[in-house]
């Protein structure tokens, strides 16, 4: 059985890390604190996006390439929503996610019919269009100008300014995530994915509504994608094109791939191990060599592909 | 009002030359995408960056980068065939032992190597945009041929519409009157058939790399002198155009593929010069989008095969 | 069942071993009291690294000076660098790790106007002061009382190229290439106000994205027009692409920019000559401090100093001289700053007098060079 089935509803599994999630921003960690909270708020941030694009590739088999444009359009929509209306996080975030959620539909309305490799194609140049549009209307998203001064978030009134507080709020955030993801694992939505994922044919045949599931999976993944961009809008209180590139869609896509696609525990995992690990090769490398990063990180995809494709924690077939 | 007319067909002149100039070089990339994508239904994402590295090392070696400094043709020649071969090696190393693993893995294993050997080059050249010395390279080159009135054709234009219509008639010559080339057909329509009738298809394979990718330095390196600009992020940009190119001609094709780097070359410069330069990049993203919606199998693709 | 146990157990192992990290994080941004300090934020790798080469050359020899000098008050100054590649994400990163050190006191930098915007609410929240010696968006030091600049700002610079442009130049009709980014289009929109007002023509106006290598269907467009010379608010790495495609199609027209095309690559690209730029600093204007600078400079890196390490070297000293004055306190330091704020108070360095307006802006000269037989030389008329 998966470390998925059990994790969740073994309590003596999932409790005591929980309690050390929680304990994290009380640990003595001196005056690095506010970094090292900043860097945990960043792992959980990733491992929301991770859930998030697992959906498509992970439960229903078909790779996507674009993630970072429901990113972008989450942070957007929140951004640009707080800064013209000054609205509470807790109504520009439905808005943002209701927002990603149309547009993966949008997107994946048309491409039901088409095999892996195209749609990956059409993922990538959909994302990229997004880019571009974000990048030269400038009426609409004030282009390269990013977005300064977005409102940090709030709670009942209260505005959220100390780090340990915006790490709760996307631990909250990426444990309803969780919630809604593990349910449907079980449920016979997710039974459905799985089918398509293994044999869409087939599935077909059996009489899964094939598009029906899909426009969900892309729903889902898209609104998730979403969920985080509109918590990194508010978090960093600017943004700006040049934050929303390909390359993040790839490094969610390594984030999953090195822990298992398809496997909840292993996107978290993912995001655990490599998240830190780009902060720790930023302090060990010296200036002249911070490229290296993103080398180290080519070289540690192929490397996977070839000795474990299937990640760490493989989903096997049922 | 004559003489406004007359500027305009100048400039519609012009831009057809422009045009054609870009087309030829996407043409030349899109047949390495084409006929990977046509043997082994793998995107090769790398190959992008096998055409940055034509660049780079025909300027290595005529600049003297590396301590020795080679003329000209020897360096182009040199840089051609380090190509070909840099090619065949990421198949050995890179593809070929994943060709009975799912197809994501191969997919996702081409963009690993892509990010690699892009920041390879960066470390190794650095991200400061190299120029051709101009003592080194042929001079006329970067000389005006013909010139109608306002329009100016530059010879490096002549010799790229011409490099590329050469090699192309080259490569179809190769792919259907000899026997490799037969091969190749081959194992495009069905591998294990062609397995079957006792083709060796890693050397077919290989070939086919080599091939793809030897046409994609050539394209770097005539990239390199049209633009006088080498630098580590060029193979990602042409890359990008140049598979547009391919889906829009059916990728698979051969003929589509040229047919493709062609019209999109033209649509890029049409479309940048009279719509919007901001979006030129968008009409390759456009393109790749509508082709697949509409006709995934492209102007001339055959019927993509089953899902195996 | 058995292989479920130890990838539970391997899990928690990698929990624990994330902790421990993280707390060994505070090990790393120990506090080390033998010295002072300075860190310096720019794109130290990537496409515009040669701009943040300038930035860390200047602060080392500025640094190296100081410390021939016995330091401050006794202590060794310490460059750190922090290279944030002109990325917003980076650059958030890069200053959360400074502002988290209570060891520094300022930070220079960063280059990239996005970059300090991305930074600054990070340095505001932390109470620490930042100086920049590059970033020209007027955005920034009205954003926050903790940034101050030492460069003029982009309505300045592109106010100035209207003028020079008409009154030195008197071109008739311009048209602009501009990228798409903030700095470039902040000048961009500088020019054309003033030159509505000053009645300067501008026939066209077309941008492109700092990927782009081919820009022949804008130029034949430009050519089309017959503009007397085409102003690029961009930077030198497509500058020079796109000069030399011009000049391969024919155009004869003057070009000029900003402190953007101020680089080497210009210098390297025959097609260039005669391109002049505004930058803030001349090396044959300062007199023998200038002199001595750009000797050292030569001696110490075997190139010409930049703009952008002369304006370093002189943020590294103004650091320096806060840092002497109120020792390592964040809020003295900002203080200080804030009081630099008239000319008889100034800051007298190699690029002339520094002294901050109430928004930590400065009103420094802009100066004219030009390319000529690959060499930067400035420009017979100037103008105030």
């Amino acid at each position: 059985m998966h470390l998925d089935d059990r994790l969740f509803s073994d309590k003596k599994l999932y409790l005591p890390l929980l309690a050390a999630v929680l304990v994290l921003p009380w640990l003595p960690m001196g005056t690095a604190g506010p970094y090292v909270i900043r860097i945990a708020t960043l792992t959980l941030l990733y491992m929301v996006l991770a859930q998030g694009l697992n959906v498509v590739p992970g439960f229903t088999g078909l790779l996507d390439l674009g993630y970072v444009g429901f990113f972008g359009i989450g942070a957007y929509t929140a951004g640009l929503l707080t800064v013209h209306y000054q609205w509470s996080l807790w109504l520009v975030l439905p808005l943002a996610v209701l927002n990603g959620a149309l547009w993966g539909v949008l997107r994946g309305a048309p491409t039901l019919r088409l095999s892996d490799d195209y749609f990956a194609i059409v993922t990538f140049g959909f994302s990229e269009l997004i880019i571009l549009v974000l990048k030269n209307e400038l009426w609409l998203t004030r282009g390269p100008m990013g977005v300064p001064g977005i409102a940090r978030p709030d709670l009942f009134g209260r505005v959220l300014d100390q780090p340990w507080q915006t790490y709760y709020l996307i631990l909250f955030f990426l444990l309803l995530v969780l919630w809604v993801v593990v349910r449907i694992r079980s449920s016979r939505l997710g039974r459905a994915w799985f089918a398509i994922r293994e044999d869409e044919i087939a599935a077909e045949c059996v009489g899964v509504n094939v598009a029906h599931y899909k426009i969900i999976a892309f729903a889902l993944s898209a609104a998730i994608g979403a969920l985080a961009g509109a918590f990194y809008a508010r978090w960093f209180r600017f943004i700006h094109p040049d934050m929303f590139k390909f390359w993040e869609s790839i490094l969610i896509l390594c984030l999953i791939v090195f822990g298992g696609m398809g496997s909840i525990t292993g996107a978290l995992i993912g995001a655990l191990v490599l998240i830190p690990l780009t902060e720790i090769l930023r302090i060990v490398l010296p200036a002249e060599f911070s490229s290296a990063r993103y080398l180290i990180f080519g070289l540690l995809i192929v490397v996977m592909m070839r000795w474990r494709p299937a990640g760490l924690l493989p989903v096997e077939r049922e | 009002m004559l003489n406004a007319l007359l500027e305009q067909s100048s400039l519609f002149l012009q831009q057809l030359v422009n045009g054609v100039t870009l087309g030829s070089i996407y043409a030349l990339i899109a047949v390495g995408y084409t006929m990977v994508y046509g043997v082994i239904q793998l995107i090769n994402f790398a190959h992008g960056e096998i055409y940055m590295l034509g660049a780079f090392l025909s300027f290595s070696l005529v600049s003297g980068f590396f301590g020795i400094g080679l003329p000209f043709a020897l360096a182009v020649t040199i840089a051609v065939l380090v190509c070909a071969l840099a090619g065949v090696l990421l198949d050995v190393v890179a593809y070929r032992p994943l060709r009975k693993a799912p197809r994501l893995a191969a997919l996702i294993t081409a963009i690993g190597m892509s990010i690699f050997l892009q920041n390879l080059a960066l470390l190794i050249w650095g991200a400061q945009i190299k120029s051709f010395p101009r003592e080194a390279v042929p001079a006329f080159l970067f000389a005006p041929a013909l010139q109608f009135g306002d329009v100016v054709i530059s010879w490096l234009q002549i010799v790229i519409l011409s490099v590329a219509v050469i090699l192309m008639v080259f490569l179809q010559l190769i792919v259907h009157y000899t026997k490799i080339g037969r091969a190749m057909r081959a194992i495009a329509q069905d591998q294990t058939a062609a397995a079957l009738m006792g083709v060796n298809v890693n050397r077919v394979v290989s070939f086919t790399f080599a091939l793809g990718s030897g046409l994609g330095g050539v394209a770097g390196i005539l990239v390199g002198l049209y633009y006088n600009a080498v630098y580590p992020t060029m193979g990602y940009f042409a890359g990008i155009k140049a598979f547009a190119a391919a889906v829009l001609g059916g990728i698979g094709s051969i003929p589509g593929a040229i047919l493709g780097g062609g019209i999109l070359g033209l649509a890029e410069v049409f479309g940048g010069g009279y719509i919007s330069s901001s979006y030129s990049d968008g009409i390759a993203y456009a393109v790749m989008i509508l082709v697949i919606l509409v006709k995934p199998t492209g102007l001339f693709g055959r019927l993509s095969r089953d899902k195996a | 069942m058995v292989r479920n146990l130890t990838a539970i157990r391997g899990r928690f192992s990698l929990v624990l071993l994330f902790v421990v990290l993280l707390s060994g994080f505070s090990g790393v941004v120990k506090v080390q009291a033998k010295t002072i300090k300075i860190p310096v934020a720019s794109p130290f790798t990537g496409p515009l690294a040669s701009f943040g080469e300038g930035v860390k050359n200047g602060a080392l020899l500025k640094a190296d000076e100081i410390n021939a000098g016995g330091g401050i008050n006794g202590k060794m100054v310490e460059i750190i660098l922090g290279d944030e590649l002109c990325d917003p994400k980076e650059a958030a990163a890069v200053a959360t790790r400074f502002a988290s050190d209570p060891e520094v006191a300022i930070v220079i930098g960063h280059l990239c106007s996005s970059a300090t915007l991305a930074a600054l609410p990070i340095y505001k929240e932390a109470g620490l002061p930042a100086i920049t010696p590059a970033s020209t968006n007027p955005q920034i030091g009205k954003s926050s009382p903790y940034y101050f600049r030492n460069v003029y700002k982009d309505d300045f610079q592109g106010d100035f190229l209207a003028r020079y442009a008409k009154q030195v130049k008197n071109f008739k009709k311009v048209a602009i290439f501009y990228e798409v980014n903030d700095y470039a289009m902040g000048l961009k929109n500088a020019f054309i106000r003033k030159s509505k007002e000053l009645g300067l023509q501008i026939i066209c106006a077309e941008s492109y994205m700092a990927e782009t290598a081919d820009f022949k269907a804008q130029l034949s467009k430009f050519k089309m027009m017959r503009p007397d010379a085409i102003f690029i608010p961009g930077y030198a790495p497509q500058a020079t692409l796109l000069i030399s495609q011009a000049r391969s199609l024919g155009l004869k027209c003057a070009f000029f920019g900003a402190d953007g095309l101020d680089d080497e690559i210009m210098l390297k690209n025959p097609d260039a000559d005669g391109l002049f730029v505004t930058t803030p600093f001349l090396v044959d204007r300062g007199g023998a401090k200038v002199k001595d600078f750009v000797e050292r400079y030569r001696h110490k890196f075997a190139i010409e100093p930049n703009w952008f390490a002369a304006n370093t070297y002189d943020a590294v000293g103004i650091a320096a001289a806060a840092i002497a004055a109120g020792g390592l306190d964040r809020e003295k330091i900002r203080a200080y700053l804030a009081g630099i704020s008239a000319k008889e108070k100034a800051y007298q360095g190699i690029t002339g007098a520094t002294y901050f307006d109430e928004n930590g802006d400065c009103l420094k000269p802009a100066f004219v060079k030009v390319v000529k037989g690959g060499k930067w030389v400035s420009a017979k008329e100037q103008l105030q």
